[in-house]
Order: structure tokens, then sequence, then C-alpha cells
């Protein structure tokens, strides 16, 4: 029954904050002659967050399970900058001199196809350097490292872009994450990847739980270890790289929502998945109306949004963690 | 089928790097009975059981009721051995029933939906080891003792024929430690091989049938219980003589010791 009735309040919250995402922004519905264009841009930046929310959510859950540590998730792990880092290759490719421009191939299919390879990458490296063992400290340490490896890279090929006014432009507020410019081509390209995404994981639940016991456990209870990890860092990097091509660089929905829910419907990742997919796709919605209605001579960068938010979440549950260590 | 070894082993051997931690061990153990695995600190039993449950790479033979252990797919392998862990991993806020079904995962199909005949083992489980009381409570928030015992609902929930427990009274006290013992005895009586590490050799000579002694990864001593826990192998492994009749004991009340 509570929990039934925590996936009602989820779902009034996600109907809530998308009704606001249309309703609230630049220029007036009250005139004929903008409504619809303006509904249907909103209806799109609506789209975009709603689905890289509901990604990175459900990705921050399965990594948690994976790594069995609360505290990771794609952004901390360094997939999301693995996966902008690709992302922005892939853009580069497509500049006009580059040996892939004169290929009839679109933006739209090239962008997630480098955050894609970006986001595996990175993953491929932390799964390599921390085995099951590996204390949350070390985790966070590769994470960081890897994210800085990858912002060092994207701020080379920042500087590369500066050559052509709207690449560099594109580049940037592909770093700073952000859904405004997101066309209806490009939601369509990450949408099969977000639901085929979900649902896999949501499919490798019963394992996720198991591997809570530590891989040999999981192992003496018949899970096939090498290969639910395998499956499951692919799942969330084919969610962290649908969700960074079309709402660039955004950290900690992954960290915040998740441990939101756990009290809630608890830690069993047939309930739990689900339910970050909801508040997820609702969080980053009600942070794009945020990073919209702000008062501020630009429209704020979403990425700027969510990580005001999750970097003070993440101290604290990085310093109650630390507690738990040390009182046993 | 009564008379088939649930486990044989000839020239088992596990190797990290250029350490041997087994050394050409080799058993044969059939069903119905306690077997007791002894030997100091360091002698190779946690690597014997983690070989036994799939765990660890290794080299020479081992058949799991009958089947060659090599060939057996993880699946297969969960339903004809359980192991028990000496510190389990596991310290998720999961309610106490869930952590007993993950049992029956070497069961369920893709869709990872529980039959009758998984909540049947289950409910079985958790009514053996008296862990029903507690179905609804988070496994995070039990005591070491209550923990041990769901862990072990969780084994017997697989409904495997081999059982293996590394070490299962250690930290416990008299009383849940000779209840365990008590409970290992009863699986025994229904037809399981349980296979336990101890340290306490009152404790093996007490609950188990057989045992087998270990030392720097080799076997040095197996047989029954009186035989192997008796003066030269001990003095031989441990350093230590045993004194012949014990001055005191512990002994769970006698209407405990009936129960089923």
């Amino acid at each position: 029954m509570k929990i039934a009735l925590t996936y009602l309040v989820l779902l009034v919250l996600l109907v809530g904050a998308v009704v606001l995402a249309l309703l609230v922004g630049h220029g007036s519905l009250a005139d004929p002659a903008l409504r619809s264009t303006l509904l249907g841009l909103r209806a799109t930046r609506v789209g975009a967050a709603l689905l890289a929310g509901a990604a990175l959510a459900t990705g921050g859950a399965v990594v948690q399970g994976v790594f069995r540590d609360p505290l990771v998730s794609p952004s901390i792990l360094g997939t999301t900058a693995g996966a902008s880092l690709g992302g922005q290759l892939a853009m580069l490719a497509l500049v006009s001199g580059s040996p892939l421009a004169g290929l009839a191939v679109s933006a739209e299919m090239v962008l997630p196809l480098g955050c894609l390879l970006g986001a595996g990458l990175s993953l491929v490296i932390v799964l390599a350097f921390c085995r099951e063992r590996t204390g949350t400290l070390t985790l966070i340490l590769t994470g960081f490292i890897l994210s800085s490896l990858f912002l060092a890279l994207s701020s080379f090929i920042t500087s590369l872009a500066q050559d052509s006014w709207d690449m560099s432009r594109a580049v940037v507020s592909f770093t700073l994450g952000g859904v405004g410019g997101v066309s209806t081509r490009q939601l369509l390209a990450a949408l099969p990847f977000v639901g085929i995404g979900i649902v896999a994981c949501w499919l490798w639940s019963d394992t996720l739980d198991l591997l809570l016991s530590g891989e040999d456990e999981a192992s003496s209870l018949g899970v096939e270890v090498g290969r639910a990890r395998r499956w499951s860092v692919t799942w969330v990097a084919v969610l962290a790289a649908a969700a960074i091509a079309v709402g660039g660089n955004v950290g900690f929905v992954g960290l915040i929502v998740p441990h939101t829910l756990r009290p809630l419907v608890g830690v069993r990742h047939r309930r739990l998945i689900p339910a970050c997919a909801l508040l997820g796709g609702a969080f980053l919605v009600a942070c794009d109306v945020i990073a919209r209605v702000f008062p501020s001579r630009s429209e704020l960068p979403l990425g700027v949004i969510t990580g005001i938010i999750g970097a003070p979440v993440f101290l604290v549950l990085l310093a109650r963690s630390q507690r738990e260590v040390s009182h046993g | 089928m009564a008379d088939r070894a649930c486990i044989e082993a000839r020239g088992l051997t596990v190797q990290r790097g250029n350490r041997v931690l087994l050394d050409q061990v080799s058993f044969s153990l059939s069903g119905s009975q306690v077997v007791a695995l002894l030997g100091p600190n360091g002698a190779g039993k946690s690597t014997l059981l983690k070989t036994l449950a799939g765990l660890l790479r290794f080299s020479g033979e081992l058949r799991l009721d009958g089947r060659e252990a090599s060939q057996l797919d993880q699946q297969e392998r969960a339903r004809l051995v359980a192991y028990v862990p000496q510190h389990s991993a596991l310290d998720a806020a999961l309610p106490v029933r869930e952590v007993v079904a993950h049992g029956r995962f070497a069961y369920r199909d893709v869709w990872g939906r529980p039959d009758r005949r998984d909540d049947t083992a289950i409910d079985r489980a958790m009514e053996l080891t008296d862990t029903r009381r507690l179905a609804d409570r988070s496994f995070s928030r039990l005591s070491y003792g209550e923990r041990r015992l769901v862990l072990l609902a969780r084994a017997l929930a697989t409904e495997a024929r081999v059982l293996l427990l590394d070490e299962p009274t250690a930290a416990l006290d008299v009383t849940h430690a000779l209840a365990l013992l008590h409970l290992l005895r009863d699986l025994a009586s229904r037809g399981c091989l349980v296979m336990v590490a101890l340290h306490q050799l009152n404790e093996a000579a007490q609950a188990s049938d057989r045992a087998l002694l270990l030392a720097a990864g080799r076997l040095v001593a197996a047989g029954s219980a009186a035989e192997v826990i008796s003066a030269e192998p001990v003095r031989r492994v441990y350093g230590v003589e045993m004194v012949p009749a014990a001055q005191f004991g512990y002994r769970l009340p006698a209407e405990k010791d009936t129960a089923p």
C-alpha cells in the first residue's frame, strides 16, 4: 500500500513538473500566434529533460548496485564526463574539413554513438581498476581522475573548435549541460536508448539484488557475476550516453534520486528502478524550469543547477558514510 | 542413489601465484552426515570450501553428486551445493524473507517470478532455522546471530544436498552455537551432507560424524570424528596435548535437544 502510494506521488510529481514546464518560460501562451510554437519548443525540452533525468537516475541505481556502493553514480565514476567527451569528439568529427564530414551521416545519430563509446570506455576503465573489494574512496578517486582527464581532453577539443563560432558555442553548451537546443530528431534518436536501457536494467533487478551480497555469495547462489557486471555496465553506458546526448553534461542526478527513494521504496531494484525513472525525470524537468525562470542575463545551464543541488548532497552522504565506517 | 558420493575430490590443488593453498587434497563424502573441516589458521579450510562452492579455480578432479564440477554451469552448481561464508558481505536493508528468497535464484526463469515450489522451499528453510518471526524485519537491523541464521536459511532454500559452512559458530554465544550445531545434525539426518569448518575441536567432536584435518593446504587425516580428533593428529597439527576427559562442557536443555 505504501509502495503504491509512493508510486502515485511520484507520478503526480512528474505530471506536475511537466505541466509547470509547459506553462512557464519566456514568451506568453496567451498570444494565439505564438502558442503552438512555444508549446512545441517547450515540449521538446521537457521530453529531453525527462529522458535524461530518467536515464541518469536509473543508471545511478544500477551502478550503486553493481559496485555495492551508494556513493557512486555515473557522474562520480566519470561516466558522464566520458560520454560528454565522446559526444564532443563526435561533434568535432562532423565539422567541415574532417574526414567524416563528407559522409552522409546525421549529427543526431553520431552524437549518441560518440557518447556511448565515451561512456563505455570510462566504465571499462573503472571496472578494470576497481574490483569488488575496492573501497569507496578508491572508487571516487578513480572516477575523479577519469573525470579530470576527460575534462582536460574536452577543454582541448573546445580550443580546437574555436575556429568555428557555431561549433565552439555548441561544444561549450554541451559541456555545461542543457536541453535548450534539443531537436525533435535528437529526442527521437535518444528515446529507444533510454526505453530499452531502463527495461533491460529492470530485467536485471533480481541479479542486482543478489550482487548486494558480494560477488562470492552471489556466485554461490547461481549468479554468473562476470556476465552480470558486463551487461549491467553496458546498459548504464547506454543510459548515460542517451542522457548526455540530449542533456549535455548533467551531474549528480544518479546520486540524489536513488538516495531519496531507497527509504521510500526499499533497496530492491525491481521497485527502485521504475521509481528512479519517474523521479529522475521529474527532478530534471523541475531543474530545467529553474534554469529557465532564474533571473539572469541568459539561461542558466542545467548542469550548473544539478551541480549546485547535488554537490552538497554528495558531501553530506560522504560524511555520513565515513562516520558509519569509523563507528563500525 | 543414497550411496552415491556427494563430493568426490581427487588431487584438488589451488594455487595463487606461486603459493599453493591446497595441495593434492583427495576425499570422498556421502550424504546424511556432518563432516568437520579442521585445521589451524591458514590450513586451507576456507579455500577448500570456496573451491567446492565453485568460487576458486583449481586443478585436479571434482565430482558433485556424481557430476563433473567443471561441466556444471553456475545455476546447476547452486542447486547442488549451498555455501555460507564466515563473513557475509550483505548489509542491505532487504526484508529477511527476501534475503532467504535469494536462495531460489538458481530456479528462477528470466522474469524472476517465484512459483509455489519457491514459496514452499522458503517457508521450510525459515521454519527449520526459526527465522519466520524475522520475516518482515530488515536484514541490516538484525543481530550477528540472527544474520547467521538467515544466511543459513538462504542456503537451505536452495534445497542443495551439500551444505558448506565456514566457521558458522565463530562469534556466537554458547546457546546460539549449540543450537546451530544441533540444527546441522538435524539437516544431516534429513539426508544432507553438511561440511562445516570449525575451530573448536570440542564442538567438532560433539557435532560431527566424520572429520578432515588440514595443515598447510594438505589433508593430513580423514576418518571418523573420534579417530581424527585424537591425541596423535591433534599433537602433530596443532602442537597441543589433548586432555582425555573434559572437566566441563555444554549442552542444550533436554526439551530443545529433542526439538525438530
